[in-house]
């Protein structure tokens, strides 16, 4: 697909940012196409997504921007685009439990298109359980008891979503149980998955060669070796699946485009998370974020997206426009939420997302250039924050929320995910012990409507502690 | 001047009066939750008004908290019910560090800083285990009334393990332990250990200095020695349980109202 790169895409600013329900979208959308709004081929008014069956979005505020516009067509119209990648002759790849690995090399060729088929595990809040996944993945032995990421192995079965791809990936071993169990069955009915392992990271014994990895982290010679080996197995596969060979120049070429990414995300981060009033809101920057780990089945697009919202972004806080009150208290979140509303509810208890690790902070940090491709790829693979001991990733986690003066921090639990009990009670002790902030945890199921009221009363009590706090 | 605060509680609906200047509470009342909790609010406040030989415009402000807040009309604002308890229980007992609030729905864990602001705190709503229902459910299969439950706990000499944490199965568990002969006393004295478990589990690193003990579960008789004997401290019962969120909306009412916090 051409990118489209819009002579005018911003409209003026010409009014305060704010959140807008989808009526109040209608309303904008008629209004900038009046005064010109141009759009991508995946453009349109935010009502036909509701009225493809995207009920959620009936109960969500959106930003008002073009900019937000244009990522929220292009998170929502990804089935299409996925069908025709294939109608245009592309072999489609499946990464699962893959927070930004293997897309990075399938993008590398020309004639792959990659996407994270666990990004499902929204498809039920999006339609408000209308479309039956999790329902078939019931059937098929794959119960509430898992973490809603199960609604994958209905989108599969189904095939009433994505086109099944022609290749899937997963990574096992110390990734995530659920995921692993989810792939087991999918393996049982016939799907046929190419695995490749990663070990639980470790630290490195004396006398090892020590490694350092994107973000801080430490992994001996052997594992760095190892993930290197399977990653070049993966590589291999690819390199079939596209009768192209991935060789270091084309995929350091993939790794240097992946990087423009992650560093329009990095800085993107940085002025939303910091600038006051609240630039972008919560929501936005959580589906933003995501991109950096599958690009939503079009790597260049999803550049041209977030130069978009870097642009809106930037504007804003240069002018000092927000979508929040500049008293907003300042929270870090970790975990996505399997519910998008959360992320609206903190801030209509009176909080901003000051800083998050949705579980990908390592899709964000720059793979490294100054190695050979394959061994950055691995270097980075193993930074997964779920790979390594959760002490690391809390440590990481205290250090950004103290980077980004974080007030509190909300631990968000995914009902079922199990990848580790202890995760949230480590976390917990480390921030308050580090940091001596509030922090609270919560759970958020697919569809939050029915405990709407107690997640309310929670945020409200976590702002009104910030904002007492701030007073005294 | 006058203010009050209104706690909208999942069974119970409170009201304090508070005479700000004075800095005591001149009325109070605790009625059971209805269908229309706006009217409950509304009449029981007119109510306690009437008594004191106030008008409704003698009132400078009102503050909604509980899980009814947000449909309360007679309210100016509304604060969330960890706040309030924490405000309330400043006023009642400033030396506190901790709360324990127990509720007929949920509960809550509040750690205070030195000054009384909230630190820290943690909730349990979505499981009855640990809240109010456990023990009226009890109630419903021992058929004694929550008043009660003093003189019974009392006479246990062997507390029965509760070993399901659901209220929905800790029911049939209770019904085969009476099935077997176990001595109601040692079921209920079995059922306010495995509450005061759930609340231990919660509080795992919030407590801190000392603990007090509020809602309306701190009525119950053997509520605080069970929550004691597994926190390995000692638990004090909050005077008026019931009223200290209640209390400390009201002096948030005042303290906004005057843009400065009420001296206690």
């Amino acid at each position: 697909m051409d990118v489209f790169r819009p002579a005018h895409y911003n409209v003026q600013m010409d009014h305060r940012p704010q959140r807008l329900t989808l009526d109040q979208w209608d309303r904008r959308y008629a209004e900038l196409k009046s005064a010109g709004l141009r759009e991508p081929c995946y453009g349109g008014p935010l009502r036909r997504h509701y009225d493809d069956g995207d009920l959620r979005l009936a109960k969500l505020r959106m930003d008002d921007s073009p900019a937000a516009l244009r990522l929220w067509n292009l998170l929502l119209s990804e089935e299409d685009r996925l069908h025709q990648a294939r109608a245009g002759g592309k072999r489609l790849l499946g990464a699962m439990k893959d927070l930004g690995t293997v897309p990075v090399m399938a993008y590398a060729l020309d004639n792959l298109a990659a996407f994270y088929v666990d990004g499902a595990w929204w498809l039920p809040c999006l339609m408000e359980n209308q479309t039956g996944m999790l329902e078939l993945a019931d059937r098929y032995g794959i119960d509430e008891s898992y973490c809603p990421v199960r609604a994958m192995l209905g989108a599969l079965v189904s095939e009433a979503h994505f086109p099944v791809p022609d290749l899937m990936t997963c990574s096992v071993g110390a990734t995530c149980d659920d995921v692993a169990s989810i792939t087991g069955r999918l393996t049982e009915l016939g799907f046929d998955i190419l695995w490749w392992e990663m070990p639980h990271r470790r630290r490195p014994e004396p006398g090892e060669e020590s490694v350092t990895l994107p973000g801080g982290f430490y992994a001996p010679r052997p594992q760095v070796d190892f993930v290197r080996g399977e990653l070049e197995r993966v590589g291999a596969a690819l390199e079939k699946l596209a009768g192209q060979s991935l060789d270091d120049d084309r995929l350091a070429a993939g790794i240097a485009r992946a990087n423009r990414v992650r560093r329009l995300l990095t800085e993107l981060r940085r002025l939303a998370y910091t600038a006051v009033p609240c630039p972008l809101p919560a929501l936005e920057m959580l589906v933003a974020e995501m991109l950096a780990i599958h690009f939503c089945s079009d790597q260049a697009e999803t550049t041209a997206v977030l130069d978009d919202l870097l642009a809106e972004v930037q504007t804003r806080s240069r002018a000092g426009a927000g979508v929040l009150d500049a008293d907003a208290a300042r929270i870090f979140w970790v975990n996505p939420v399997a519910d998008l509303r959360a992320m609206n509810l903190l801030e209509d208890a009176g909080g901003r997302i000051c800083g998050s690790d949705y579980m990908l902070c390592h899709a964000l940090d720059p793979i490294p250039e100054d190695l050979a491709p394959m061994e950055a790829l691995a270097r980075t693979a193993l930074a997964d924050p779920m790979v390594g001991s959760p002490l690391d990733r809390a440590a990481r986690i205290a250090a950004d929320a103290r980077r980004f003066g974080a007030k509190a921090v909300v631990l968000s639990r995914i009902p079922g995910a199990s990848h580790c009990g202890l995760e949230c009670r480590l976390i917990g002790e480390t921030v308050r012990r580090q940091l001596n902030v509030p922090v609270m945890e919560i759970e958020v199921p697919p569809l939050c409507d029915g405990l709407e009221q107690t997640l309310r009363t929670r945020l409200e009590a976590l702002v009104e502690t910030v904002k007492e706090n701030r007073r005294r | 001047m006058i203010c009050a605060g209104v706690d909208a509680g999942s069974r119970t609906l409170k009201i304090v009066l508070l005479d700000a200047d004075r800095r005591e509470p001149l009325a109070s009342a605790v009625v059971d939750q209805g269908v229309d909790q706006d009217r409950l609010a509304g009449d029981l406040l007119a109510r306690l008004l009437k008594e004191k030989g106030l008008r409704r415009s003698d009132l400078r402000a009102v503050v909604g908290t509980g899980y009814g807040r947000k449909l309360l009309a007679a309210v100016d604002s509304t604060v969330t019910e960890i706040t309030c308890q924490a405000r309330g229980i400043r006023h009642c007992l400033p030396d506190a560090r901790s709360i324990i609030d127990i509720g007929g729905q949920d509960s809550k864990l509040v750690r205070l800083k030195e000054n009384g602001a909230v630190a820290d705190f943690a909730m349990n709503d979505r499981c009855a285990a640990g809240t109010g229902r456990f023990l009226e459910m009890l109630s419903a299969q021992l058929g004694t009334r929550l008043g009660e439950f003093g003189p019974l706990v009392r006479r246990s000499r062997s507390p029965a393990a509760i070993s399901n944490m659901c209220v929905v199965f800790a029911e049939s568990e209770i019904v085969g332990l009476l099935a077997s002969g176990v001595e109601p006393a040692d079921i209920l004295a079995g059922v306010e250990a495995a509450i005061a478990t759930r609340i231990a589990a919660m509080s795992a690193g919030r407590l801190a200095g000392p603990v007090v003990f509020t809602g309306g579960v701190a009525l119950v008789a053997g509520m605080d020695a069970a929550l004691s004997a597994v926190l390995d401290r000692p638990v004090t019962i909050a005077p008026q349980p019931q009223l200290t969120g209640a209390l400390g909306a009201a002096l948030l009412a005042a303290e906004r109202r005057r843009g400065q916090p009420v001296q206690t």
